[in-house]
Formats: C-alpha cells, structure tokens, sequence
C-alpha cells in the first residue's frame, strides 16, 4: 500500500505538488492520470525517495522509501526505460541490481526470460529501442518480486502487442494482491487497464474512484425527442434537470435519469418518440476534470483566419 | 557490503572504466621508459649541478604526473555517468541511502586506483632503474625512502581519483567536471606563475601536482613540503572535497536531471 500524506512539493516559483493526499490500495490496478506537467513524475519519484517532498509524506507499507534496507525487495519501480548506461549490457544491469538488495542471481535470467529480452541480454543497452528499453525496465522492477509496483507512462514506446502484454501483466500482478500504480496522460488506456482512477491537474488532487464511478459523477445526459419539446423542456426544468440543447432532432437534458425524463413526459401527457441516455466517455470526464489544469494546453486557432 | 559488491560489477561493465586504466598503465609505464631512456641517452651532456641533484626515482615515476588526468576521468565518470544517462535514478531506488551507495562508490575507486596506482609505478620504478643500470646512478627499493616514495606516488593516483570523483559528484556533469580537475592541476599552476616571487613560493607548494611531486621524491624538492606533510595536505584536499560532495548529494534531489 501507497499513502500519499499532504504531499507538497516545489521548485523555486513552481508548484509542483500542491497539497496530495490519498492512498494506492493492493489488488486492484491503480491509474494516476493527469495531464502531462501535472505532477504525477514528481509524486512518484517523492515516493521513491529521488526527490525531497517540500512538505507532507510518502509511505509505501508504513515505511519511508529511504528507510528501507532492500527497497527492491518491497518496490518495483519503472521511471524512465532509458535510465540505464548506454554502455552495460541488460544482463550487466540486471546483475549489479540483484546483488545490490542480495537478490538471488538466477533470478536475473528470469526476469529476462519474463519480459522476452534474454536473446539480447548481452548487448548494450544504448543499442535498444525504446519498446526494449522499456522492457528491460519492467525486468528490473520485477527483480526483486515486490508487493508494490510503480510504473511511470510504461506504455511509451510499446507496440500494439506490447501494450495488450503490459495490460494482461498489471491485472495478473494486480490479481495476486500486488499493488499496481500505473501513471499515464492517456485516459484512454486507463479506461482499460485500470480499475481505480486517481486524477490530478496542476498537482492538486481532482478526484478519484473506479472508472464507472468517475463517469457516473461527471453525470451522462439525456436525449429526448417528443411531441412537444417547449412543454418537456418547461416540466424538466421545473423538476431541477437542465435543458441544453433544443431543437427540431430533440433536446439534451442532464440532471434526471431517462426513466425519470420518461415518467416526467408520461404525467404531462407528452408522447415520446426516443429517449436515449448518452454516457460522457471518459475521455470527456478527463478533458471536462483537468480542463482548468492543463499546463501546456494548445491554443484554439481560430479557424476563420487560418 | 553488498552496494559495494554492486558497484564493483558497475565499475567493470562499462569501457571508460577499463580505457581509463588501460590508459594509466601506459602513460605511467610508457612514458616512464621514455623519460629514463632519454636520461640514460642524454646523461653525459648534463651539467654538474644537473647530475648532482638527480634523483633516480621521483625520475622514473613522472609518468604518473600524466596518468593522473587519465585516473581523474576515471572516478569522474564514475559518477557523472549516472547522471548523464539518468542510471543515478535506478541506482538510487537500489540504494537509497545516500551515504552508503558514496561509501560503497569509494571503496571500490579507492581500491582499484590504489592496486592499479602501485601496480603502474612499483612497474615504472623497476623498469627504470633497469635502464638505468650501468650509466645512471640507481636507487634500490630496499631503501626506505625509496619505497615511501613509490608507494606514495601510486597513492598519489588513488587520491586524485577520489578527488575527481567527488568534482564529479558536485558537478554531475563529465564535461564541467573534467574541465576543472585539469584546470586545478594545470590552469592554477600558470596563474601562480603571475604572483610575485615570494607568494609564487608559498603559493606552488600547495598546488596537488607539487604535492605530487613531493610524494614520490625520497628528499623534499625545494620550496615543498616534505613527503608525509604533502600526503596529508592532499588527503585534506581530498575529504574536504569529498565532505562539500557528500553534503549537497544528500540535500539535492536526484530524480529531475539538475
């Protein structure tokens, strides 16, 4: 387990992490999704003990990263794939992080062997692409077969087979009671690799739950066609949904239910021709979150002008 | 024991490390039988005074006087190379106890330049007299002094390869790093040269090439300090510099590259 306790941290003017609080439960895939520059490196090298917090702390198991003896033995980590010399070889690698935290040395072929590298394991590392690389950093963050595993964006890099490979891989660790702390800016992959969401923007916590949880909040709306649109609209609104969009294809409502806009329509003797609950995807939840914390955000162009 | 046992297996994986002593062994070895060979050659040209403060040994081990820019890459890259290519990340989640992952760094760069350090100059020394023999008077490793004094200068190479590394360890870049140990040993020494005579004196002796040369001379050069107060001022040198490294290392973050 991960608790992140009032977690703050800055550089100079800029606040990286302002103010984290919550905690990574074990058995479940845990995504930690923000756009990028939202602190989400930061707070995972805090928790590795790379980084000093400015304030607050974080604790894997009830420990201090920087007090543990073998931390490799408790966490497995995957900042950044290309974190490696150049000139050693994976095997090379592999060996002087084993003997670091007294890990056995067969296990080093194992894990080679595991992430489907062995065949190269004698080459250097700055020969490898970044899909290799990235998967010469899951070996190392598996050496020590760890109860806590970390992975920053792991997806980067991957090819289509490596990213299906990499799911399947968090939800068995995760299924053996491990807990599994995944970042990513792609809310798309979250939606399918993870089973708990934690959203931050700017540093600052946004919020968090299971992925239906998260697209429940934001709330779906509601489309409805009907025999008469001015008088659906007036009776939605006097039972507190929201009306927003009207015209001759139907309205869209938020804030009721369908069943609830059907039963509205059925006392007031409006017929119905479609009601069609539509879910915000969670592409749209995230874009609608993180929208007032998107650092580097593209500017609309203005299409008139070109 | 064991970060130490890790770093051992980094130390020896990567091709600096093995070009850096590769390196040593040939300027000190090489260039010592050069500078013998061309004594032995040029011996009856020399003056008198020449002849009568020839020293035989601190002669044969200026080799070691170049190698030390070769040992100062090798403990500089020792640790600026993690933090070029991002490994200090990994080594540190390995090791995060700053002190113990520097104590076990050191050993094995203390270690290795000390072994390879006698190796080089014990080699250097005999060699030298060897070419000497006949012509040039000799020193025998028998003598006390003598053997202090090659001791010393492979010494003398281990200390400079702490030194570079904990610049190294400051600097976290190889280039930035480099370029003040060669200034230090090089570059100071010529600005001296613009001090007036009697500060110039002062001034010389304390630079880490005389102190050197100071180390590996069975009599103390003129305007030096003699053998073991030159080892010690160096060693001063050495663990200030490495108390400065070790202070910031363990305030800075290391995950961010600066």
């Amino acid at each position: 387990m991960i608790k992140i306790d009032h977690l703050t941290k800055r550089y100079g003017d800029t606040l990286a992490v302002d103010d984290l609080d919550f905690e990574v439960k074990p058995g479940v895939v845990t995504g930690f999704l923000g756009p990028n520059g939202s602190g989400k490196s930061t707070t995972m090298r805090i928790i590795l003990g790379l980084d000093h917090p400015t304030g607050g702390r974080a604790t894997v198991n009830g420990h201090r990263y920087a007090e543990m003896k073998d931390p490799v033995r408790e966490v497995g980590a995957l900042l950044d794939a290309k974190a490696v010399h150049p000139g050693r070889t994976a095997r090379n690698h592999l060996r002087a992080l084993a003997t670091s935290n007294q890990i056995r040395k067969s296990r080093v072929d194992e894990v080679l062997d595991f992430v489907g590298i062995a065949a190269v394991a004698n080459k250097k590392v700055g020969t490898y692409s970044l899909g290799m690389s990235q998967r010469l950093g899951i070996a190392g963050a598996l050496l020590g077969d760890p109860g806590v595993l970390l992975f920053d964006e792991p997806v980067n890099g991957l090819d289509p087979e490596g990213i299906k490979w990499i799911r399947e891989f968090f939800r068995a660790l995760a299924n053996e009671g491990r807990t599994v702390f995944v970042s990513s800016h792609l809310m798309s992959e979250m939606a399918v690799s993870a089973d708990e969401i934690i959203v931050i923007g700017r540093g600052r916590f946004i919020t968090s739950g299971s992925v239906n949880d998260l697209t429940k909040s934001v709330g779906g709306t509601v489309l409805a066609r009907a025999s008469d649109h001015d008088k659906l609209s007036a009776v939605v609104t006097s039972h507190h949904g929201v009306v927003h969009d009207a015209n001759d294809e139907g309205i869209t409502i938020s804030g009721l239910t369908s069943d609830e806009v059907g039963q509205l329509a059925f006392d007031a003797g409006i017929t119905i021709f479609e009601l069609t609950p539509q879910r915000a995807s969670l592409e749209e939840v995230f874009m609608d979150l993180t929208a007032d914390a998107v650092e580097y955000g593209s500017k609309k162009t203005d299409p008139a002008r070109g | 024991m064991a970060t130490t046992r890790s770093e051992w297996i980094k130390f020896r994986t990567v091709r600096s490390s093995i070009m850096g002593v590769a390196v040593t062994v040939l300027l000190t070895i090489g260039l010592g039988v050069l500078i013998t060979t061309l004594v032995r050659t040029h011996w009856d040209q020399l003056s008198s005074i020449r002849v009568a403060t020839f020293d035989p040994v601190s002669s044969s081990l200026r080799g070691s006087l170049f190698a030390q820019f070769a040992v100062g890459v090798i403990g500089t890259l020792f640790i600026t190379s993690e933090y070029t290519s991002g490994s200090i990340r990994t080594t540190l989640t390995a090791v995060p106890n700053r002190y113990r992952l520097i104590a076990g760094k050191c050993i094995v760069l203390l270690v290795t330049t000390l072994i390879l350090g006698e190796f080089v100059c014990f080699a250097a020394f005999l060699i030298g007299q060897r070419i000497y023999l006949g012509v040039v008077p000799t020193a025998s490793i028998g003598n006390g002094t003598v053997l202090r004094s090659v001791i010393l200068a492979g010494l003398y190479l281990a200390l400079l390869a702490i030194f570079a590394f904990a610049l190294g360890l400051i600097l976290r870049q190889s280039a930035a790093a480099i370029s003040v140990f060669v200034s230090l040993l090089l570059i100071v020494p010529i600005i001296g040269l613009f001090f007036p005579q009697s500060w110039q004196n002062d001034f010389t002796r304390f630079e880490p090439s005389t102190l050197g040369v100071s180390m590996q001379s069975p009599f103390a050069p003129s305007n030096s300090f003699g053998a073991w107060s030159a080892t010690f001022i160096l060693l001063a040198y050495v663990v200030g510099t490495l108390i400065i490294a070790m202070v910031l290392f363990q305030r800075r973050d290391a995950g961010s590259n600066q």
